[in-house]
């Protein structure tokens, strides 16, 4: 990656902050329903594509077992005990 | 923040060098999508997908912007000096600050919360950046570098999961993503933007 692709990001992540801010009246509200149900998809797709290698390959066993200790603490929504979930489930997968 | 901001420049040196993951964290401040990017890279994900992700993964801010903005009283120069601090974790502040706050003071107590949570938080991502690209958390990181990013994005999931549905149109980006995988795997990386909004147009809100 390039400093100009950097650049190009910074400003694209700036315009999204400011465009609302700054610029644009309030999204319909069809249109913020449909915008709030887009990053949990991303970050969940995300999850899945840097699990899987090439084919569909699973990972080794440490790393299955951090995904899995991390979805076990999906239900507290809280970003720090997704990443405990994931170092006990990798530490896990190290003994099986 | 800053504790990911080590994670972020140790996981970054690799793929991007030292001076672009400290430009990176001063320009972007954003640390779902620098982890996003820093993983596409390591698949090596051309240049266009890299953009689509940026993009699409900032449309939340379009959101968090308008919410923000009917609370705010100051002039359109000030408010796109706020906007550079508007992130998922000063949102939450900012909104909270407004919400406690005599209805006369919502629109200075979010402004100032937005303000002064936006410089402390960027501080420390900037700290923990310079960190980890010093090799502050590289031992931690190289050890565990292929489960960080799961984790790490399963737990954004979670988080920006506020709805039965939105868990239900994560599970089906996830399994859509899969099927891209292992049937069409040029595509692999390219799937995350293609399923993140394909599950989130259909349908209401529940």
């Amino acid at each position: 990656m390039s400093a100009l692709v950097v650049v190009v990001i910074a400003l694209i992540t700036y315009a999204s902050r400011a465009a609302a801010v700054v610029l644009l009246p309030r999204p319909s509200a069809r249109f913020e329903a449909v915008l709030s149900r887009i990053p949990a998809a991303i970050f969940a797709s995300l999850a899945t594509a840097t699990l899987l290698g090439e084919g569909g390959a699973l990972p080794a066993a440490p790393v299955l077992g951090a995904a899995a200790g991390a979805l076990l603490a999906t239900p507290a929504r809280s970003l720090l005990l997704c990443l405990i979930g994931g170092a006990i489930g990798y530490a896990a997968g190290l003994f099986l | 923040m800053a504790v990911f901001g080590t994670l972020y420049g140790a996981a970054a040196r690799g793929a991007l060098g030292v001076p672009l993951t400290l430009a990176s964290s001063v320009l972007v401040y954003s640390g779902a999508l620098q982890f996003a990017l820093v993983a596409l890279l390591g698949a090596g994900t051309a240049t266009l997908p890299l953009l689509l992700i940026a993009l699409v993964l900032n449309l939340r801010h379009l959101v968090l912007g308008a919410a923000l903005r009917s609370r705010f009283e100051s002039g359109p120069i000030r408010r796109a000096l706020l906007a550079f601090f508007l992130v998922d974790e000063t949102f939450g502040f900012a909104i909270a600050a407004g919400n406690a706050a005599e209805p006369a003071a919502v629109g200075r107590s979010t402004e100032r919360t937005l303000l002064v949570a936006g410089l402390t938080l960027y501080a420390a991502w900037l700290l923990g950046t310079l960190v980890g690209v010093l090799g502050g958390g590289l031992t931690a990181v190289e050890s565990v570098a292929g489960a960080i990013f799961p984790v790490l994005f399963i737990g954004l999931a979670a988080l920006a999961a506020t709805r039965r549905s939105h868990v239900v149109r994560a599970l089906a980006a996830a399994g859509l993503t899969a099927a891209v995988a292992i049937w069409l795997p040029g595509l692999r990386m390219l799937a995350p933007v293609i399923a993140g909004v394909l599950v989130a147009l259909p349908g209401r809100e529940r």
